[in-house]
């Protein structure tokens, strides 16, 4: 009987937001307040962890997938309103690695889904193609299969021009493998794969500078090392082409033409070759479903100043007035932070105000005597 | 029958304007709306009114987004003192009055108990490091009597890491007053520094742990351990022992677990909200994360609901 009654309240609210005048006056009520929004302090960075959209299929008694398909919905217009507000990037958690441990039937409709979903999103004229927004998909590429992959390209390819925002799809991606392929590519741009023996003569002709620093490694490998080491550069990336010994092209396409010196390595460096490389610092993370977890998702990069939320409520039912109270509440807590800065300037100011103030002056003398 | 003649050639030139692509624009652009780029006589208009509209707009906005967060600074004020008298309430109820047997009547009816928990405390200038050690000890009883082998206090600084024998030294005092003479062993360690039993371990045969191990990490745990262990790993590879290839998830869980701690089940912030402040980001991967909205004291409330979260069990208000 509740499954019944939730589910003609769920068609009668439908129902009620779809009439013109309704559906208007809520239209511009979300334009103003997304123009207010865009006053104050906005988030440069927000990820979603999109959960709950089963639970919700369960509890509203309806198909698995058509839960799924919801969910999108409601991503659609999260991320219109993102992006309205001037939101810079937007990282969702479309599917873990772990998700391909569900049943057969299920990881194949969520593909179909995504394969849907993003030619969708990437037409002309469509949410990303309206606010300037390109997509990239984070994850390990070899999980999926061609269809997807093509699926995939062709959505990157279409809004590689937009560059006004970004949108994040995690494909199949956990962050304990983001971390581990970053480690690998350092390792990679550390030691890189030497040059077979052939290939070395050829070069020696070529360039002997790079020869004489790479040949001494190389005489003590032995040749069927040498063969492993030269495959893929990054794990996930096409290039499957063994790189050149002192250049190396990590997945987002920067060109490293010096090898990495050991004492170079530091956080920053990790940063950079995770798949968020050139991203904003992560400002926000949204999870619904009441869950309090991260669930191997942007570790390394929610692990310091992010404010991590946890929403009590499926996916699929996350709408403005959810999404809203957080937003404000954020740009609260970043208003009074930005004011607790300025006053600790203040304070250092006058502290140092005053001899800094006649050394000021007495070497803008000097300079003057000088000129 | 002169209809008949006439008839084809309009048809072709029709289909000659609608082949040649430049025809076919200049033939669209009649029935499209005028650019307002072209037109001469609107951009003066606009020009005049934009500066003022703009104004306006912008005013308005501003101002909406004052009310909204006025509302919203309301709404949290107003949480704020429902959620004080709620852990004030909660706390009264829930008191553990220094027995080790009312927490064990707490927490009997939770089908699962973590076991390994973590906490994040923060360093306050007013309370200094006794106050600190003060909240380790004090939680260090809490799991002791709950039964819980491992609790890891993240500390960002790392403050609590020079003093592992006195924190062991006051937590060994209060299990004292919490137990009497039958107090649990007790081992207090920090990565990469010796650990300090105290002569606790010393009765035990080889091979067992003592009841409670207390482990202190601090933000070099974090990035900083996986910084460590890529350098280490490159060097491996500059000196060909290892190739890229052998870096796998479950090889850099092995070695950041024998270099750090292992992935908590429960970690408990005395937070008002979710910030990691640098917690080692591999080991929260699955971990349940718990926080008391406004809650912004260490106390046993906060983790004996943790607890009850943890086990999806809930709480009564009324015992």
């Amino acid at each position: 009987m509740s499954s019944s009654g939730l589910r003609t309240s769920l068609r009668t609210r439908r129902w009620f937001s779809s009439l013109p005048p309704i559906e208007w006056l809520s239209l511009r009520l979300q334009e103003a307040l997304i123009g207010a929004l865009r006053q104050g302090p906005i988030p440069q960075h927000v990820a979603f962890v999109m959960d709950g959209n089963r639970r919700f299929a369960r509890q509203s008694h309806i198909e698995t997938t058509e839960g799924h398909n919801l969910g999108f919905e409601a991503l659609a217009k999260i991320l219109e309103i993102c992006y309205k507000a001037g939101v810079k990037v937007v990282t969702i958690y479309a599917f873990s690695i772990e998700n391909f441990k569900r049943s057969k039937y299920e990881v194949d409709a969520l593909m179909d889904i995504a394969k849907i979903k993003l030619s969708q999103l990437s037409q002309h004229g469509d949410l990303l193609d309206r606010y300037g927004a390109k997509i990239r998909i984070l994850g390990h590429r070899s999980l999926v299969n061609q269809e997807v992959l093509d699926a995939i390209d062709r959505a990157t390819d279409l809004t590689k021009h937009n560059n006004k925002a970004i949108l994040n799809v995690c494909f199949p991606y956990t962050s304990r493998d983001e971390i581990t392929s970053a480690i690998q590519s350092i390792v990679a741009l550390a030691a890189p794969p030497r040059p077979q023996r052939q290939h070395l003569e050829t070069l020696a002709e070529e360039n002997p500078e790079t020869v004489r620093e790479t040949s001494p490694q190389s005489r003590s490998e032995s040749p069927a090392s040498n063969t492993t080491s030269a495959s893929t550069v990054v794990n996930g990336s096409p290039h499957t082409a063994p790189a050149p010994p002192r250049e190396h092209i990590d997945f987002a396409g920067v060109r490293h033409s010096d090898i990495l010196d050991l004492e170079d390595i530091n956080e920053q460096t990790v940063t950079e070759h995770l798949f968020t490389a050139d991203n904003p610092p992560l400002d926000l993370l949204i999870r619904t479903s009441g869950v309090e977890r991260l669930s191997d998702f942007m570790l390394w990069q929610a692990h310091q100043d992010t404010d991590i939320e946890f929403v009590d409520c499926m996916w699929p039912e996350f709408d403005v007035w959810h999404f809203l109270p957080i937003l404000l509440g954020w740009g609260l807590k970043r208003k009074r932070f930005l004011r607790e800065v300025k006053l600790e300037e203040e304070r250092k100011y006058n502290r140092n105000g005053n001899w800094m103030k006649g050394w000021e002056t007495e070497d803008y003398s000097h300079a003057k005597k000088s000129l | 029958m002169s209809t008949r003649v006439v008839a084809p050639p309009i048809a072709t030139s029709r289909k000659k304007e609608f082949e040649d692509p430049k025809a076919r624009a200049a033939y669209v652009k009649k029935f499209l709306p005028t650019d307002d780029a072209d037109d001469p006589s609107t951009p003066r208009t606009r020009s005049r009114s934009r500066p003022v509209r703009t104004f306006v707009k912008i005013g308005f906005y501003k101002l909406i987004l004052w009310v909204l967060y006025s509302i919203t600074s309301l709404y949290f004020r107003a949480r704020f003192v429902y959620n004080f008298i709620l852990n004030r309430w909660f706390s009264v109820l829930y008191y553990h009055h220094k027995t080790p047997e009312l927490i064990q009547k707490d927490v009997k009816q939770l089908d699962r108990l973590p076991q390994h928990v973590s906490v994040i405390l923060e360093f306050e200038k007013e309370g200094g490091v006794e106050q600190l050690i003060d909240h380790v000890a004090e939680i260090s009883c809490w799991c002791a009597s709950a039964g819980i082998p491992t609790l890891s206090v993240y500390e960002q600084t790392g403050t609590l890491k020079k003093y592992i024998s006195t924190s062991h030294r006051i937590t060994t005092q209060r299990l004292h007053s919490y137990f009497g003479k039958k107090r649990p062993t007790l081992r207090v360690l920090a990565p990469h520094l010796p650990s300090y039993t105290n002569g606790d371990t010393e009765g035990l045969p080889d091979g067992e742990s003592p009841d409670l191990e207390v482990i202190f990490i601090s933000s070099e745990d974090g990035r900083e351990s996986i910084v460590d262990l890529t350098k280490t790993l490159c060097e491996m590879a500059i000196r060909g022992k290892m190739t890229k290839d052998e870096v796998t998830v479950e090889f850099i869980e092995a070695e950041l677990e024998s270099l750090t701690i292992p992935e908590p089940d429960l970690l408990i912030l005395f937070s008002p909200s979710v910030k990691l402040l640098g917690y080692p980001p591999w080991q929260i991967r699955l971990t349940e994360i718990f926080h008391l909205p406004d809650n912004d004291a260490v106390g046993y409330q906060v983790f004996l609901r943790a607890l009850y979260n943890y086990a999806k069990c809930e709480m009564r208000f009324g015992r």
